[in-house]
């Protein structure tokens, strides 16, 4: 039994990092099993799944899911089972033996195993004008401010299957978008067909080989996109930007920590899914490897449970010599 | 105590449904502007929150004053309810 009477440093079984599809599935196993879970969410429940707009390759959905749809759903079902969410940041995880401590922001807690499934964070292109014109015409979530695009153009910035499915819905609210490639686009013929009729239709350009170099502005908000494009400079009046070039683990709480990363910040892993921190697991697409597909990330986070179950029958049931 | 919370939305943002379930959970209450349904509101919800972004949340105090939170930040939103 679990003491979570003292609310300041209350003693879990498995506390889950994040609750985006690999933790929320982790915890309908691990509380299934009745292991007692809670899981830390800084931001929405769901992830970034739940700021999809619609998912089209999560199986047994065959006519698609509205990620906001999914992300409900894989919350009911963990607190159906006695899951716990709590709305809060981990900050900081220390090894101390048999229970590790984690600083949030509701204080330590404390628990017998952690699963890290804090999965990434939209990157930056790193500019002039990023920053300043941040949410007055610099956006990275579609799903949330598109709709102050309405009868507007815009420059999309990516080529990968996130850039061209944001590009793809936001065209129910442009007129037009220019889409900037730095060098080919590298996304799922399924998308590409889909792009390729609203290229036809006039609501899309593409630019390949097109380097964004700067975003500029007037009173506040924003007015063209400078760029080059083949090596020749081009400039392209819009109203807003939204940028898709990729996702930044959430690991930097995690530097300071032994738990291993790789060179770019995913936390490494073993065939256990465990981290070189003993009761330390990740699942997701914080793992070092991950395929960043919902799907994979909940069957990791179903994988990582069942190894958890494991290592916490080993410690409640050590061998006997 | 806030006297009065109105949260400008849109149909698909993640954040502002997470907002509604901060608030819910502590048995209060709002007014709902959806962005998708009355477009024309736009420019209220900009000019409240000087950002092209939902959800924008209006917290009304007891003594009239009002605070405005953009997106989704507990950091800001709890205290401004409380
Ligand atoms: C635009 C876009 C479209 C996509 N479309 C598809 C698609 O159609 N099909 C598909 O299969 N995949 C899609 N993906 C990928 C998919 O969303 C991810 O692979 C999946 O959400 C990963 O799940 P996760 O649980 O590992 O991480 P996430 O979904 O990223 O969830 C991690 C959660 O952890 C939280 N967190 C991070 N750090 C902390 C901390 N320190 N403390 C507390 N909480 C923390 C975050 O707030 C987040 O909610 C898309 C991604 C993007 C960006």
């Amino acid at each position: 039994m679990t003491d979570v009477s003292n609310p300041v440093q209350a003693k879990h079984d498995v506390l889950i990092v994040g609750a985006g599809p690999a933790a929320l599935t982790a915890a309908i196993y691990t509380t299934r099993e009745d292991i007692e879970t809670v899981l830390y969410e800084r931001g929405v429940v769901g992830g970034l799944a739940a700021i999809t707009d619609m998912i089209d390759n999560y199986p047994g959905f065959e006519d698609g899911i509205e990620g906001l749809k999914l992300a409900e759903s894989l919350r009911k079902q963990a607190e159906r089972f006695g899951a716990v969410i709590e709305l809060g940041e981990v900050t900081a995880i220390h090894d101390e033996g048999e229970y590790k401590r984690l600083e949030t922001t509701d204080g330590d807690k404390y628990a017998r195993a952690v699963l890290i499934a804090t999965g990434s964070d939209y990157k930056k292109i790193g500019v002039p004008g990023e920053e300043t014109y941040y949410g007055r015409g610099v956006h990275y979530c579609a799903t949330c401010d598109g709709a102050f695009y309405r009868d507007k153009t815009l420059v999309v910035v990516g080529g990968g299957n996130s850039a061209i499915q944001e590009a793809i819905f936001l065209t129910r609210f442009t007129t037009h978008i220019d889409l900037l490639v730095r060098s080919t686009i590298k996304a799922s013929d399924v998308l590409q067909k889909d792009l390729q009729e609203l290229v036809a239709a006039g609501k899309i350009t593409v630019h390949l080989n097109t380097t964004t170099d700067e975003i500029v502005g007037k009173d506040k908000f924003v007015t063209s996109v400078k760029a080059t494009k083949d090596g020749s400079p081009a400039e392209f009046t819009v109203d807003g930007v939204f940028v898709f070039v990729g996702l930044d683990p959430n690991s930097i709480f995690l530097k300071p920590t032994p738990i291993r990363l790789d060179e770019i910040g995913f936390v490494l892993t073993d065939q256990n899914l465990m981290t070189s921190m003993n009761g330390v697991f990740a699942a997701g697409d914080i793992r070092s490897g991950a395929t960043m597909q919902i799907a994979s990330a909940a069957g990791e986070g179903a994988t990582a449970a069942l190894k958890i179950r494991e290592y916490l029958e080993g410690r409640k049931h050590p061998v006997q010599n | 105590m806030a006297k009065n919370i109105t949260i400008f939305t849109t149909n698909t943002c993640g954040y502002c449904h997470m907002v509604k379930k901060y608030l819910g959970a502590k048995g209060m209450t709002w007014d709902e502007v959806n962005l998708d349904e009355q477009p024309h509101r736009q420019a209220e919800a900009l000019q409240l929150s000087g950002a092209m972004t939902v959800p924008v949340t209006v917290v009304t105090k007891d003594d009239d004053s009002q605070e405005v939170i953009v997106g989704y930040n507990l950091a800001k939103l709890a205290p401004a309810v409380a």
